[in-house]
């Protein structure tokens, strides 16, 4: 990676923006197709061969659409929300790398070493638009979590009460979550020992993807990532059937609406790529990826293959999940995050401790995942069925003393 | 092309601070808030669509009702405390990733000395976090009705 190119930085810019928009305009086509035929209809299919030109004629229609702001709105917030939104969730894709990376160099001992190394590192190239960052994954979270404000905004400078429900519930879903989410990548962090993305790929081609290692780390980073992007099963904060649109209620169908629903599928993008990054290696396939060679163009086209095709893979499963499970209520959606996956991730933050500390091999902590992850099963069903006799109980007692009283 | 100035850490050699490393980052904010102000702009010019602002259509949406009453109402004090909870985890959280990246880095040669010290710190700290958390429990803090 050389010093700083303006040329190099602007190139990237400019392909990373090309990206996300045009991945989020035809997720959105995917998502409607998806939805089509999870319920057996065909799905948009008038604009262009098989629906392919709907996202221009939607993003043509927001662009010419009535913009309408109620009188009742504080306006400096109702359209500062979407900028907020919009701006987060595209900002936190900058330490991503979108294609093959190289980590940066450790330390080194001697000055000759460290000159070799760093002239080696300058050689090689890493497709993100911030290569090279030392503080990546907190970067991503910090980012992230100022998407709270996006929200928060919108729903309380609409001043109506459907976009305030929704908007408290989101807010309160999106901290909670983002517990479990942190925890579970703390384990990562322990045996990959940077916060640096490209030298966790660099680490799992090493020894081995960590979905591996920790695949209850993966399972509880999974599931608060859809809680973080308010997708089903917890896209409570605009669960249509209670709340209409949740905290964008007021927007018309303008482009600030636009905007709110782009910020929406670009977190999608980010996080699935950071699900593939974290825990399925990157561009890495066991070795499979140096196939076409170490550089060359054919290889490079390969990396990026891997990558993409992990990348999508998640995205659609993005959208089947939308299609298979059903809402949760919102006590269980705070229960699930306080008493069920915050106490996961502390065991398992606390198995992978002492498997690293004890220098146990690596799959001890496979074992103790599954392991941790029946146990807390069997806990949940047993307290599930408790909870249900003491209900039952409970009803029983009432109508006796009911027909007692008659 | 030239190498950046080292600079000696405990763990050896590393490059100085240089501004320039973080440029990309901030032409790529630069550029996003731009683009998002821009769109927002876009959507008030005022000959690409038409205006026609109507009593009915500038009221609170509340499914085809007449608004009853503010919607700035009072909220169940159960989201300040989640969100307080937040707080405590979340800066506890902060306090693990320095330790997680650095406790078992091989550069540096103190783990040798000091490894099992930290070990026995950071499971003191974990259990008073766990402490912490069943206290919360115990206050019926996450029962949520």
């Amino acid at each position: 990676m050389p010093e700083f190119n303006l040329i190099y930085t602007a190139l990237m810019i400019g392909g990373v923006i090309a990206f996300v928009m045009g991945t989020v305009a035809y997720l959105i086509l995917a998502e409607r197709k998806v939805a089509a035929w999870v319920q057996d209809r065909l799905g948009p299919n008038r604009v262009g061969p098989w629906g392919l030109l709907q996202p221009i004629a939607d993003g043509g229609k927001m662009f010419l659409k009535e913009d309408v702001i109620p009188s009742h709105v504080d306006k400096v917030f109702f359209i500062l929300a979407p900028i907020v939104a919009f701006s987060t969730a595209l900002l936190s894709i900058a330490v991503v790398p979108i294609g093959p990376s190289t980590p940066p160099p450790a330390p080194q001992a001697t000055v000759a070493e460290y000159e070799a190394a760093q002239a080696a590192y300058q050689e090689t190239f890493t497709f993100a638009i911030q290569p090279g960052l030392d503080i990546g994954i907190l970067y991503i979270f910090a980012i992230g979590s100022l998407a709270v404000y996006g929200v928060i905004l919108a729903g309380w400078s609409a001043n109506n009460k459907y976009s305030l429900i929704g908007s408290m519930r989101s807010s309160a879903q999106i901290i909670s979550y983002e517990i479990p989410l942190g925890m579970a990548i703390v384990g990562v962090l322990l045996f990959a020992g940077s916060l640096n993305l490209e030298t966790i790929t660099d680490w799992q081609s090493q020894h081995g993807w960590f979905i591996l290692f920790q695949p209850l780390a993966f399972l509880l980073f999974i599931t608060s990532v859809y809680a973080e992007t308010n997708r089903l099963p917890f896209d409570l904060p605009e669960a249509e059937q209670e709340l209409v649109g949740g905290y964008h209620t007021e927007y018309s169908n303008s482009m600030k609406l636009g905007l709110m629903l782009l910020a929406e599928y670009a977190h999608m993008i980010t996080t699935s790529f950071l699900m593939s990054i974290l825990f399925f290696g990157g561009w890495s396939l066991f070795g499979l990826e140096n196939i076409a060679g170490e550089t060359g163009i054919g290889a490079l086209l390969l990396r990026f293959g891997i990558l993409g095709a992990k990348v999508f893979g998640f995205v659609f499963l993005f959208l089947l999940v939308r299609w298979t499970i059903p809402r949760f209520r919102f006590d269980q959606l705070i229960g699930l995050a306080w008493k069920v996956m915050i106490p996961l991730a502390i065991l398992h933050l606390l198995a992978a401790l002492l498997v690293r500390h004890f220098e146990l091999p690596y799959f001890a902590l496979t074992a103790l995942s599954v392991l941790l992850f029946f146990i807390a099963g069997a806990a949940s069903v047993r307290t599930s069925s408790a909870q249900k006799t003491r209900r039952k109980q409970a009803r029983s007692a009432t109508r006796e003393h009911a027909t007692v009283g008659a | 092309m030239t190498t950046p100035p080292p600079v000696l850490t405990p763990a050896g050699l590393e490059p100085a601070f240089d501004l320039a490393t973080y440029y990309p980052m901030l032409i790529f904010a630069a550029v996003i808030l731009s683009m998002a102000c821009g769109i927002v702009a876009a959507t008030h010019i005022p000959f690409l669509k038409p205006r026609n602002p109507t009593k009915t259509k500038q009221m609170p949406y509340e499914s085809g009702m007449d608004p009853i009453g503010s919607a700035r109402m009072q909220f169940d004090v159960k989201f300040y405390l989640i969100a307080i909870l937040f707080l405590v985890f979340d800066v506890e959280l902060l306090f693990l990733y320095p330790w997680a990246v650095s406790a078992y880095n091989t550069t540096g040669g103190w783990q040798s000395r000091y490894g099992d010290l930290v070990f026995l710190e950071i499971l003191a700290f974990m259990v008073t976090l766990t402490l912490a958390y069943l206290y919360a429990w115990r206050k019926g803090v996450f029962q949520w009705r």
